[in-house]
């Protein structure tokens, strides 16, 4: 394709000023790859936070009886969990789902007793969809053997207690009468986490029935292939289940993580934001300068009948190759550190002393990685066709404004 | 023979106005400039040859009395109507070539032919201006790849692949040799009763002087002498 003469002035412009040129690009090109790193990082972060909420337990979402949203009771059970979890597995976007009875028991061995919140699981489906259940350190998992148990390693220490030992259960039943019974320890889990290893104590969900005369299951846990579809599946589950029944999403069940993916996002999108505006003062200020110094050619080219708009569209195609040109070095430069955080990440396992962490009963890697993929390439471009095509306007305007006569005169 | 009027300037003032000081450059000029002119206007610095030129060329407006151009009112016509004038039936040569010094001398020509809405044939029509004037062989050089005779014949190229009615040119000789400016001034006066293009000059070249077929003379802002050639001889 041949470039109109005004496309090959405002290349040759650029060329012509090289050095100031290349340091604009390199300019565009530093900000746009630090934005990319950031963004990879945090939109990394975000990912892994989820997955982590949603693997330890919690699930992209839960279905619950309708009223647990009022009182967020444990002994409120599904109408027809059999149905209702039927109804969610035959979603295409559902890659897994669960059911969950819980419970507040008091373990005892001997004369030591913890506290904690049972869980009857189907073992089937459990490890498939909650990294604690994968993190057994002792013995193995549940395989649906009536009366057994696996528990955290910090219980297990506090009660001092190993596998195939036997504790002692004591909970409330459903008429409010004390209930009790004895599990066997098939398998100790270690997260790596003390406070996470001190709320873990699953059992089979038939045994959880037996001990509490309560049948049936109190929630459904799921997890979905594409979260970013969460908000559409929720919408149809809801319609679908009808009125017995709520689907409630991780954000409501744990709106202090929410809210803290969302401070991250909001951060994120203010350096981002700061270090597009520093690059958008650098190159309206190059720009304003090449104006400046070309202010005679542009009186003499509207002398000869030029219009103010295509002053402007010619500055604007020099501001479209500095941001392609820019954006290039910015991919040249975040694609590799996108590449390296997402791959390595950053480890906090130093600054933590320990390889797990554990807010909120989540169950936190400390290697943090990225995020990768092609959306760099449009985001680089976005960011540096919009920091450079926006910077290019002030100095377009005032390139237009030149009053010939005026500018012509200083040659006389 | 009925000459056509191409400018028509009756009592034009024009008042630069700075923050303390007033300064007129124009006092109550009256002067019709017609077709196939070759015209020189002359003066002292300070006269207001160049504000003149600007006010024809359409750069600038007066700040009084009624100037037409081409049958157009200057004053009443809008920035964007001023620079299709300009465009389209105006040419400019100026003192200093201001040829766009990125541009070879085929794109310096073709620009203003693509400014004008022409396409696929810009191309060729700058490259037969170009042919005609001579400048063939410059057509692929830069300015600063040209001498000033060279730049400044590029420019009158420039000026005229328009098809202008009427080329306006301040001090077009006054950076040259007086072989270039011969060569220049040739070349202009071959358009004028060739192509019959208008031309008006500023200068204080007496060589652009000797070309013209009338003179102009200003002084303070006002029409001092008014001769054409002929009369000019004559008198002598």
């Amino acid at each position: 394709m041949m470039l109109s003469v005004s496309n090959k002035y405002a290349m040759r412009s650029l060329v012509r000023h090289g050095r100031r040129t290349i340091l604009s690009v390199v300019g565009i090109g530093v900000g746009c790859g630090l934005c990319l790193f950031m963004i990879a990082f945090v939109r990394g972060e975000s990912k892994m936070m989820l997955r982590a909420a949603a693997e330890s337990g919690a699930g992209h979402f839960r279905v619950v009886p309708a009223k647990w949203n009022e009182t967020r009771e444990n002994d409120l059970r599904l109408i027809d969990w059999h149905q209702a979890r039927k109804l969610v597995a035959s979603v295409d976007e559902v890659e897994v789902v669960t059911p969950h009875a819980r419970k507040e028991v008091l373990l005892g061995f001997g004369t030591r007793v913890a506290g904690v919140e049972m869980v009857g699981v189907d073992p089937n489906t459990e490890q498939t969809c909650n990294r604690l259940a994968r993190s057994v350190v002792e013995g193995h998992y549940l395989d649906g053997e009536k009366g057994t148990t696996v528990i955290g390693k910090t219980i297990a220490t506090r009660l001092k207690v190993e596998v195939d030992d036997e504790l002692m259960l004591t909970t409330a039943g459903a008429d409010g009468e004390m209930a009790g019974a004895m599990l066997r320890i098939v398998g100790i889990i270690g997260t790596g986490s003390r406070d996470l290893d001190a709320t873990i104590c699953q059992v089979n969900l038939q045994d959880v029935e037996q001990i509490t005369h309560l049948s049936g299951a109190g929630d459904l846990t799921a997890l979905v292939k594409n979260p970013k579809k969460l908000e559409l599946i929720v919408k149809s589950l809801s319609a679908k289940l009808g009125t017995g029944y709520s689907v409630v999403t991780w954000e409501q069940l744990m709106p202090e993580l929410a809210s803290g993916a969302k401070v991250d996002e909001t951060w994120t999108r203010l350096t981002v934001g700061i270090i597009m505006i520093v690059v958008f003062l650098g190159i309206a200020s190059a720009q304003l300068t090449a104006v400046l110094e070309r202010r005679k050619e542009f009186a003499v080219l509207s002398a000869v009948g030029m219009k103010g708009s295509r002053l402007i569209q010619i500055m604007v195609y020099e501001g479209l190759v500095l941001g392609l040109v820019g954006a290039i070095v910015g991919l040249a430069v975040g694609v590799p550190s996108a590449y390296w955080i997402a791959t390595k990440g950053i480890d906090f396992t130093k600054m933590y002393g320990t390889d797990d962490m554990s807010v909120s009963n989540i169950l936190i890697d400390l290697v943090f990685l990225g995020d990768f993929g092609w959306w760099l390439v449009p985001l680089a471009f976005a960011l540096a066709l919009t920091a450079t095509i926006l910077s290019s306007l002030y100095p377009a305007w005032y390139a237009a404004k030149i009053d010939p006569a005026a500018a012509l005169r200083v040659e006389h | 023979m009925m000459t056509n009027v191409l400018v028509n300037a009756k009592d034009v003032t024009k008042t630069y106005q700075t923050a303390k000081v007033e300064a007129k450059a124009l006092r109550g000029l009256t002067l019709e400039i017609n077709e196939s002119d070759f015209m020189a206007i002359v003066g002292p610095s300070g006269s207001g040859k160049t504000t003149f030129l600007n006010l024809v060329g359409a750069l600038d407006t007066a700040t009084d009395g009624s100037l037409n151009v081409l049958g157009r009112d200057i004053s009443a016509m809008s920035k964007r109507q001023r620079a299709d004038l300009r465009l389209h039936k105006l040419g400019f040569v100026f003192q200093a070539y201001n040829l766009v010094p990125v541009l070879t001398a085929q794109e310096n020509v073709e620009f203003v032919l693509e400014l004008q809405g022409i396409g696929d044939n810009r191309f060729n029509r700058a490259r037969e201006i170009l042919d005609k004037l001579g400048l063939a062989e410059f057509a692929n050089r830069r300015p600063n790849e040209l001498s000033g005779g060279q730049q400044q014949r590029v420019a009158i190229a420039r000026a005229v692949a328009s098809n202008p009615k009427l080329v306006l040119a301040a001090e077009p000789t006054a950076n040259l040799d007086g072989e270039n400016a011969e060569v220049l001034l040739q070349m202009m006066r071959d358009l004028n009763e060739n192509q019959n293009i208008t031309f008006v000059f500023s200068t204080h070249d007496p060589r652009v002087v000797a070309h013209a077929k009338r003179v102009v003379t200003l002084v303070d802002g006002r029409i001092s002498k008014d001769e054409t050639k002929s009369q000019t001889k004559s008198s002598l």
